[in-house]
């Protein structure tokens, strides 16, 4: 039988190729608030322990990852009200192609592994490595600097599935710290792009090129 | 209690940014009484509050000393660069500054895996301000790489860090998540897991360490950035990130895996040093210079802990001087600026007769961080090389030494036609006390410690370096 979990986890592979395709930038932020509250909640099905402090933990944490964080990119990419579509580096057509090879490549990597939730979930670690690969991809294939942004946020989903054990090791204080440093990355990030849109009247990054040997 | 040491300059960053008015003075202030409590550190030892989480070790200690002093000299030059130099929004700059260094410091101390990561990652956020003080276009850019390719780089040093709890699975370890612990139980983890998380953190650790190739933002960000920020950024922030890669490589050497990590080091620092030499010939702005120059450092210091032994007790030696030396010379490109109002080499001209106490620090500087005796980066280099060929890295060493010899020219061109070339104008420019004799008192204990070094900073020294089996 199938079990749940990889039924979720196989709606953020499908995501993961939604957001290749997309052009524009609210429905790749709607991709990336679903994958960050996957990636919140699947730890208390592989293996925590269902417990009050768990639930509480995994609520405050999704509220983060899940609505905060994309929220602040929403309002960040209102307030620099882009007129036009930065024309990306890889097309989007080709994109949903490298997608589903990365997909293909992420599961036939993740098979080779051995982890500790394998019987549990055979998608684990293939979305893992899917959505850091992704995060990766949108990092170098797209020249708008909100995409890239929110590449970044994908990489990260990834790091924090594929860091599924390890949350059962580390205190919750711990993981509250990493997650207060994406915060207030992505929210440093943000104040960035409205500065970029000021000074260029863009968020092309292929404007940022005067300083360069 | 330990922790006391980040949370004043914490507090201070806080007060700093709500108090406008009150920033310069807080920013000496802390500088004292950091010092002051990192001396009181160094002396009595007392334990963390949180032992899990922090601990003191000898190398993280030899950090605290060094960036406590630096602060400290560089708090009260700029105390005297933001009277003469225009910064807007004075209380983001003096706030982002204590901050900073109130996650170094705790950089420092961190102990657990995750609450270095935490630690480092807080060092980017704390900085960006830093380099966005002058708000321009160019600014701008330099801050949007920097926050990007380290925030990057340090997500890979997360996942280097969630493989090594992988690696404790693998291995059915059952210790804290804590250098100290894993290194205690290094033969027992799992060598697969383990060997891929060093390669993670090394290249997370090594992007914000500015090893080549990651090292793309750190001369943007050191040439825009306020001279007393590039201070902070090259001579600390550097160590900082050296500091994860040095305690990551404990655990190898511990797991008997040092014959994996020391050729990866080796690499990096190989590719650090020959890109620096790269860019240094045909450098026009002198700050952009320097910064190539910390990556050369850095790729000397990653070479030494590479080759162990000898070379490791180097790397240490380079370590300390580079901070005390580079950030003396960052300092006083910050008074170059304020006095030929330009970054390009071109456009200045005569300072040894413009701005002669500018330029004995400046050419002290040089003479220093090329390798002179008898600064430390001399002392160190030499043990490098002599390492590098005893133990039949032949090809690595001669690289080295071909390298050197290349920056070292680049490195004197530009230098002599900034001292020496016409100008165009031959008045003096005036020159503030306080913005020169903190770069002479840096320049005096990198020359005081090449002479007599205290028993128990050479025993520290000694302490860390033995750890991964290195040693005169």
């Amino acid at each position: 039988m199938i079990h749940p979990v990889d039924t979720i986890l196989s709606l953020v592979l499908l995501s993961i190729l939604f957001s290749f395709g997309s052009s524009r930038l609210s429905p790749l932020i709607k991709m990336l608030a679903f994958q960050g509250i996957v990636v919140c909640v699947v730890p208390l099905f592989v293996g925590q322990v269902m417990s009050g402090g768990n639930i509480a933990f995994t609520l405050v944490t999704l509220a983060i990852r899940g609505i905060i964080i994309p929220g602040w990119i929403y309002l960040a990419i209102r307030k620099v009200a882009i007129q036009r579509a930065v024309e990306p580096i890889v097309g989007f057509h080709a994109s949903i192609f490298c997608g589903l090879l990365l997909i293909v490549g992420a599961t036939l990597a993740g098979n080779y592994f051995e982890t500790a939730y394998r019987e549990v979930s055979d998608l684990l670690l293939p979305t893992a490595i899917a959505l850091l690969g992704g995060g990766m991809f949108l990092l170098m294939a797209r020249r708008n600097a909100i995409a890239m942004v929110l590449g970044y946020m994908m990489m990260e989903n990834g790091i924090y599935l594929a860091g599924t054990t390890f949350s059962l090791r580390a205190r919750h204080i711990v993981e509250f710290g990493i997650l207060l440093d994406i915060l207030a990355g992505v929210m440093i990030m943000a104040v960035i792009l409205q500065n970029m849109k000021q000074t260029f009247d863009d968020v092309d990054t292929a404007r940022l090129r005067t300083l360069k040997e | 209690m330990l922790e006391i040491v980040f949370l004043i300059p914490l507090v201070a960053g806080a007060m700093a940014f709500l108090l406008p008015s009150a920033g310069r003075i807080l920013l000496v202030l802390t500088g004292v009484v950091h010092l002051a409590y990192s001396l009181f550190i160094w002396i009595a030892e007392p334990t963390p509050h949180f032992p899990d989480f922090f601990a003191l070790t000898p190398e993280g200690c030899l950090s605290l000393l060094v960036i406590s002093l630096l602060f400290f000299l560089i708090s009260i030059y700029t105390s005297t660069y933001l009277k003469a130099a225009s910064i807007q929004r004075e209380n983001i700059f003096t706030g982002s500054m204590l901050l900073f260094l109130a996650t170094m410091t705790m950089v420092t101390l961190s102990d657990h895996i995750i609450i270095m990561w935490i630690a480092i990652e807080a060092t980017t956020l704390a900085s960006a301000p830093l380099i966005y003080t002058h708000r321009d276009a160019a600014a701008l850019e330099a801050t949007w790489k920097y926050v990007l390719i380290c925030s990057v780089g340090i997500a890979m040093a997360l996942l280097g860090s969630v493989l090594v709890t992988v690696a404790m699975d693998a291995g059915h370890v059952q210790a804290p998540i804590s250098f100290s612990a894993l290194t205690s139980v290094a033969d027992k983890l799992d060598p697969r897991w383990l060997k891929a998380g060093f390669v993670f953190i090394l290249v997370g650790y090594g992007t914000k360490m500015g090893l080549a190739p990651m090292h793309t933002w750190l001369p943007d960000a050191h040439s825009e950035a306020p001279s007393p920020a590039s201070a902070l950024l090259s001579g600390v922030l550097l160590n900082c990130a050296y500091l994860g890669i040095f305690k990551t490589n404990k655990i190898m050497h511990a797991a008997g895996l040092s014959g994996f990590s020391g050729p990866i080091l080796i690499v990096f620092g190989l590719a650090s040093i020959l890109a620096a030499a790269t860019f240094i010939l045909k450098q026009t702005e002198y700050k952009r210079m320097l910064a190539y120059s910390s990556i050369e450092n850095m790729g000397i210091i990653a070479l030494g802990t590479g080759i162990g032994g000898m070379a490791a007790y180097g790397a240490i030696i380079c370590l300390i001087h580079h901070s005390l030396i580079k950030s003396s010379l960052f300092l006083t490109s910050g008074n170059i600026l304020m006095g030929f109002g330009s970054r390009l080499i071109e456009k200045t001209g005569d300072l040894a007769a413009r701005m002669p106490r500018t330029f004995v620090a400046f050419f002290g500087g040089f003479a220093a961080i090329a390798g002179f005796p008898p600064f430390g980066i001399f002392i160190g280099e030499v043990l490098i090389v002599i390492a590098a060929f005893r133990t039949g890295h032949l090809i690595s060493g001669g690289i080295f030494i071909f390298t050197l010899c290349v920056i070292f020219a680049g490195l004197a061109n530009n230098i002599m036609r900034i001292s020496f070339n016409p100008s165009g104008a031959t008045e003096r420019i005036d020159e503030h006390a306080n913005l020169v004799w903190p770069q002479y008192v840096l320049l005096t204990t990198s020359v005081v410690l090449c002479f007599w070094m205290p028993e128990s900073l050479q025993q520290t020294i000694v302490h860390a370096v033995n750890a991964i089996g290195g040693g005169l």
